[in-house]
Formats: structure tokens, C-alpha cells, sequence
């Protein structure tokens, strides 16, 4: 399978999972947020280019089954794959409960920022408080799910590829 | 963990999707058909999808909100209890109700019993954690709904449809702050427009009404018609505050006359004018 079908397959059923599993699962009414785990975790493993392009589908599609104007989720995932992206480099050699508090502080990023374009955009009033709480929640409830969704989106980015790290500044290459 | 990286590429390529994505949203709020055809087609395309995993989910669900949520559903057992007995108590005054009934219409020249409706079942929330004030129900386009028509309960306006697919539309309740509606307050005449107060849970007409007009606490408020999207006459609420030392910039707080919390079954009010309308004309 090459990697865009990859890519195709992890998105798809990221977005089957989202409204058939994750919308029966709302914890105080707030949900997984799968899509945006998706996004962050293929800037990470993926790199900033590919994430982007990644985290742009995702946002699309995350659109779509919400009903909310096309491009809205895009406009976050896109720019949140790309910082996790350059984070990835400063991570890479971090503890796994590092990484899980990195994920959880992007996730509550990705939540709150789509929150206030949602508000900019009159989908909803920006209400602190349930801000909040929704970004809290979504990112404990997604970040549980970081490992195995790490896994897939790590084998849909870069299956096949050559994978090269070059350290900015450092003028050395690592080969994975 | 390693990872590839396309180092001096990432820049054009995130200014090229967020370009992407902005010029998306200007087609959307444009009113761009196929932008609203290519969504509703993907969501009627997982609809079979999502209508398997709920079903499936039910006792599930039931199970979670046995053991989480015992309180609230000994709560909405209580007021279902006490509505049923208020309605059977209705029904045994049903002449005298008739009558007062009769001359509350005719006071208000009220023609809202007589509107042509559909019912339908809430589903829950739409998908996502962005939108708020917003419900999903279980009827479509298939149905005869189109977007703009109102939604109503027997004790007055909930909202009105905003997305309608196939099968399934997402309601925007009368609360949510980019709600609008032309209402009437009954005793003056006075017309203005209301839109919804968020958090609050209450509707505020910040436009419309003169500030020297007299409006009394607990005085009713329907919907003006003419060219709102929705039919006249419909009961909004009632002015809980009606901010009488204004200047100018006056907000007369009305409590919505349908409780939008806690509801099974709604009524949409079938409107021949949107249902033939395309999206442009639905504004």
C-alpha cells in the first residue's frame, strides 16, 4: 500500500471511528477530538510538510461531519501538525510521559484555538468556562488514546519512506 | 523516534493550506452549492454507519446513564410524571381550558395551533465539541424539512432547522447567540428583534423597541412574521426583565416559552415557501 493510500485509509476510518464510537462516548457532553489527535501525531512523526497536508484533510473532513463552514478545523489542524512537527525535533529523545504532557498541551491548544475561530465565526458564544471544560476533557479523553492512534499514523506517514531527521543547526543527519 | 524532515518546504506548504482553507470558508459563507452538496453527501454517506453504531450502542448507553446519571433521569422521570398528570388534568377541564384558551388567541390573534407540522425525534448533540445550543434530530430532507423552517414545541419556539441532510438536520436553538427572530410584544404592538443569550438560556430583543414603550413583566412576546422565515404568531416567551431605565441602548430579557432543556420530541412547522426556496433565498 503507498503511503497516500495509507494516509487515505488512517484518515477515513479516523472519521468512521469519530461519529459512530467516539460520538456514543461524550463524557459531561464532550468527545473524543480523534481527528485533531490524527493531526498533531502526523506532524510529529510525519514532519511539518506532510503533517500539514494531513492535518488540512483532516480538518476537511472533520468539517464535513460536524456541518461547520469548510476549512474552519483546517485552518487550526494545519498549523498545529506543523509546530508539533518542529517540537518533534527538541522531543525526540524525551521520556514517554514527557511526550503525553506535550500531546495533552497541544491537544488543549487545538481544542480551545478551534473553539475561538468556532466563535470568531458565530457557530457558538465564546463562553469561558465551557471552554474550558470542553478542552480539558477532549484532550484527557483523546490522549488516552495516544498509543495505538501514535502507531497507525506513524505507519501511515512513514511507511516505506526513508526516514531522515536533519537537527537544524547542528549540521547532523539521524537515520531512522 | 525519528520522523522526515522536509526542512525549508514547511513554510510555503502551511501558508498554501491555510490559504486553502480561508478561500474555502469565503465559498462557504458565500453560499457555494457544491461545497454544501460535497458535506452533505459524505455526512449521508456515514449516516447507515452512524444509525448501526447507535442502535448498537443503546444498551450501552443505557447502562452509562443508569450508573452515571441516575439523578437526572430520576429527575426527568419526576417532570415527565407531574406533565403527564397536568395533561390528564387538561384533559378533564378540557371545555373550560378551551374557552380561556379561545380568548388568550383571540387577544393575541393568535393562528398558531393551525400551522402544519412534523414531528421529530432528538437524536442528541450534532457530532464535535465546536458548535453549542444545537440538536440533532432524526428527519430530513425526505421529510419534507428544508433549512430556515422553525421548530416548535406545544408551549412555543425552540429554534429553527439549520443544516438538513437526508435523513437527519441539526437544530439551532432559539438560545444561541447567532440566533435571530422579529417578535411582537402583545401589549404594545411593538415590534423588534431578539437573538439568542448564550449561556444565560434567555432571549434578548435589543433592537426594534422604542425606549419610552411600556413593557410589563410577564407580558408575552410571539413571533412578528412578515418578511422573518418564520410564521407570525408564534409564542417566544415572556419579558422577565424589561430593562424600563434604558436610554437607548434598551434589552428587554424574555425567558423562552418552550423549555429547550431536557426536550424528546419537537415539531417542525412545515413552510412550502423554504422547502421550494434554494439556499440563497434561505439566507
Amino acid at each position: 500500500m503507498t503511503g497516500r493510500l495509507r494516509v487515505v485509509a488512517i484518515l477515513l476510518t479516523a472519521v468512521t471511528v469519530q461519529v459512530t464510537v467516539f460520538e456514543e462516548i461524550r463524557v459531561s457532553g464532550v468527545s473524543v477530538e480523534l481527528l485533531l489527535l490524527v493531526s498533531i501525531l502526523a506532524g510529529f512523526h510525519g514532519g511539518p510538510e506532510r503533517g500539514a497536508v494531513v492535518a488540512f484533510c483532516a480538518g476537511l473532513l472533520h468539517d464535513t461531519i460536524t456541518a461547520t463552514p469548510m476549512g474552519l478545523h483546517a485552518l487550526v489542524y494545519a498549523p498545529m501538525a506543523v509546530a508539533t512537527s518542529h517540537l518533534e525535533v527538541r522531543l525526540a529523545r524525551s521520556t514517554r510521559p514527557f511526550l503525553a504532557a506535550g500531546l495533552m498541551v497541544a491537544m488543549v491548544i487545538g481544542v480551545l484555538s478551534t473553539m475561538l475561530v468556532g466563535g470568531l465565526f458565530g457557530l457558538h458564544g465564546v463562553d469561558v468556562e465551557r471552554l474550558a471544560r470542553t478542552a480539558l476533557l477532549a484532550s484527557v479523553m483523546s490522549v488516552a488514546l495516544a498509543v495505538p492512534t501514535s502507531r497507525a499514523v506513524r505507519w501511515a506517514v512513514t511507511g516505506g519512506l526513508p526516514v531522515n531527521v536533519d537537527v537544524r543547526g547542528s549540521g547532523v543527519e539521524l537515520r531512522g | 523516534m525519528a520522523a522526515p524532515q522536509p526542512t525549508g518546504r514547511s513554510r510555503p506548504t502551511l501558508l498554501l493550506v491555510i490559504v486553502a482553507a480561508l478561500t474555502l470558508l469565503t465559498m462557504q459563507f458565500r453560499g457555494f452549492g457544491p461545497l454544501d452538496s460535497f458535506q452533505q453527501g459524505m455526512r449521508d454517506l456515514l449516516d447507515p454507519v452512524r444509525s448501526v453504531s447507535e442502535s448498537a450502542a443503546r444498551p450501552l448507553r443505557s447502562a452509562w446513564l443508569g450508573v452515571f446519571d441516575y439523578d437526572d433521569l430520576r429527575d426527568r422521570t419526576e417532570r415527565l410524571e407531574k406533565e403527564l398528570a397536568r395533561m390528564r388534568g387538561r384533559q378533564l377541564s378540557s371545555e373550560a381550558d378551551g374557552e380561556l384558551l379561545k380568548r388568550l388567541m383571540g387577544e393575541v390573534g393568535i393562528e398558531y395551533a393551525k400551522l402544519d407540522t412534523v414531528v421529530v425525534r432528538i437524536l442528541g448533540t450534532p457530532p464535535g465539541n465546536s458548535s453549542s445550543h444545537t440538536i440533532e434530530v432524526d428527519k430530513g430532507l425526505d421529510d419534507g424539512l428544508a433549512e430556515g423552517m422553525a421548530v416548535v414545541t406545544g408551549a412555543g419556539l425552540v429554534g429553527r432547522l439549520e443544516v438538513v441532510d437526508r435523513s437527519r438536520s441539526i437544530v439551532r436553538l432559539a438560545t444561541h447567540p447567532a440566533f435571530r427572530v422579529g417578535v411582537r410584544l402583545v401589549g404594545s404592538q411593538d415590534e423588534g428583534l431578539a437573538r439568542g443569550g448564550g449561556a444565560s438560556g434567555h432571549l434578548v430583543i435589543d433592537a426594534g423597541i422604542r425606549p419610552d414603550v411600556q413593557v410589563a413583566i410577564g407580558e408575552v412576546v410571539v413571533t412578528s412574521g412578515g418578511r422573518s422565515r418564520f410564521p407570525t404568531d408564534i409564542p417566544v416567551g415572556r419579558v422577565i426583565d424589561p430593562d424600563a431605565g434604558a436610554d437607548l441602548d434598551r434589552e428587554i430579557i424574555v425567558e423562552p416559552a418552550a423549555s429547550l432543556e431536557h426536550l424528546s420530541f419537537v415539531n417542525v412547522v412545515l413552510d412550502q415557501r423554504l422547502a421550494d426556496a434554494g439556499p440563497l433565498e434561505r439566507g
